[in-house]
């Protein structure tokens, strides 16, 4: 893990092989790994998915390379091979090399992306939020864990599903699990009930096999009727309308005859896909990370890379932050 | 004698009102005839911990009967029925891992060829919605859980 970003040694040589050529162009994917294999000595093969996990716009907060060509989708589409497609970074990518090249001073990029999107343990938070701790500890030296805890507040995915769990555990460094869920509202003209905000580790196809799947249990008249009642899904129709346009994910369901949409939303809590647990733990508590981040760099010119970086964020094309 | 489970949602971890899915998975499991104890943190839910329920861990009665029960139950909540192992390969796998609209149902076979008895008769019946669904006895939870995640208490 880099210590100038946060970020691992092979993304780092994905950057540093991007930005060797000129230019703000996009790069043929096979040219640029071929590269970073004599760089690092990793196989294409190998650092292909490494890639793409950086150009997926719902992978992490910090979007560090901008894909061209067919990227894959919230779905089971796997992005096209690596031959078809392009990249190119993008502002906070060009901000995390100058860092990464000691052009710029340390970013915290590691500490807002966490690592989840990989199976890690670490979650993501909201970058500008991240950013603000980090001002804050070093203008006050003695802030408080509470302070700092409370201006980070809880993980942050970028899909913009809900977060919920033992969140002072997490704050504190130790492990535990916490359940992300996709927003569920009631179309305006209520024939639909709308999920959105798919939690970033589910797959929208699986999402929309789930309900389906459960909506066909529904008749089941082997099991006992309280049963029935708490498994029951009053759904006629399922659609995956989600796009590459809309990275959160977006699924309708239609509810049956004469079921109330409100009825169909609640029941939709309860179906895998629609949430998930996640097992997150961080090395040590959130405060301690801020306070010892700011510490070890602290004779850099922090404020300016901070600036930098939170520019570049704003720039992104996701209009979360 | 069946209890009955714990009022309240805490551990339901945002779940509005209800079971949690991982309570439910197995009580429909139970529902269709498979001789099954539930453990993990479902059941420790349902012995009235407040912890958050993930999945489901089933221990599963060894038996050729019940493992074709189990077989055919599985395969109609998975979301790839495919993938559900034949019985033949249910009698010596460890763990068999199936993705549910309810979640993930993790079924611990060798536990069940090892401990059925031990387990079966620490456990209690607690109704689930009107599913009778036998419950590991919170003491046998833990030590599982310690086991297969290192969990502290």
């Amino acid at each position: 893990m880099s210590e100038r970003s946060g970020i691992g040694a092979v993304q780092v040589a994905i950057l540093e092989a991007l930005a060797a050529r000129p230019g703000r162009g996009f790069r043929s994917n096979e040219r640029l790994l071929s590269q970073a294999e004599v760089q690092i000595g990793l196989a294409p093969w190998y650092a292909y998915p490494v890639l793409v996990d950086l150009a997926q716009p719902w992978k992490m907060p910090v979007t560090l390379i901008e894909g061209q060509g067919n990227f894959g989708s919230r779905g089971n589409d796997p992005a096209a091979s690596r031959r078809y497609t392009e990249s190119r970074l993008t502002d906070a990518g060009r901000v995390v090399l100058a860092a990464e090249r000691r052009d710029l001073a340390p970013v915290p990029v590691g500490l807002i992306n966490g690592n989840t999107y990989r199976d890690g343990t670490q979650p993501p938070f909201q970058p500008l939020a991240v950013i603000e701790a980090i001002r804050h500890v070093m203008r006050h030296a003695k802030a408080t864990g509470r302070e700092i805890v409370s201006i980070i507040g809880p993980p942050d995915f970028i899909t913009g599903c809900t977060v919920s769990g033992d969140l002072d555990a997490l704050a504190a460094g130790r492990p535990t699990e916490l359940r992300l869920q996709a927003k569920i509202t009631i179309s305006d003209d209520r024939q639909a009930v709308i999920v959105e905000n798919i939690p970033p580790n589910i797959s929208t196809d699986d999402a929309a096999m789930s309900i389906a799947s459960r909506a066909q249990e529904t008749n089941d008249l082997s099991r006992p009727a309280e049963l029935r009642d708490a498994t029951r899904l009053d759904v006629r129709s399922v659609r995956d309308e989600s796009t590459s346009r809309t990275p959160d994910g977006r699924i309708v369901c239609k509810p049956a005859t004469g079921t109330p949409p409100e009825q169909v939303r609640d029941q939709l809590t309860r179906v895998y896909g629609v949430y998930t647990m996640m097992y997150v733990a961080l090395p040590r508590s959130l405060p301690a990370t801020i306070r010892r981040w700011v510490k070890v760099n602290q004779t850099e010119d922090l404020a300016t890379s901070l600036t930098a970086l939170e520019t570049a964020i704003i720039s992104q094309p996701s209009p979360r932050y | 004698m069946a209890v009955a489970p714990p009022s309240g949602e805490d551990g339901t971890n945002g779940v509005p009102s209800g079971y949690p899915a991982g309570v439910l998975a197995a009580a429909v499991l139970a529902a269709t005839g498979v001789s099954l104890l539930l453990v993990g943190s479902a059941a420790l839910w349902l012995r009235g911990e407040s912890i958050p329920v993930g999945d489901a861990d089933v221990v599963i009665e060894p038996g050729d009967q019940n493992m074709q029960r189990a077989r055919a139950a599985l395969a109609a909540l998975a979301l790839q029925p495919q993938a559900v192992p034949q019985v033949a390969r249910l009698a010596i796998l460890d763990i068999v891992t199936i993705m549910t609209s309810y979640g993930k149902i993790d079924c611990l076979l060798q536990r069940g060829r090892l401990d059925w008895d031990r387990l079966r008769r620490n456990s209690d019946v607690v109704l689930v919605a009107g599913a009778e669904l036998v419950v590991a006895a919170s003491s046998d939870a833990w030590s599982l859980r310690r086991r297969f995640k290192g969990s502290t208490r």
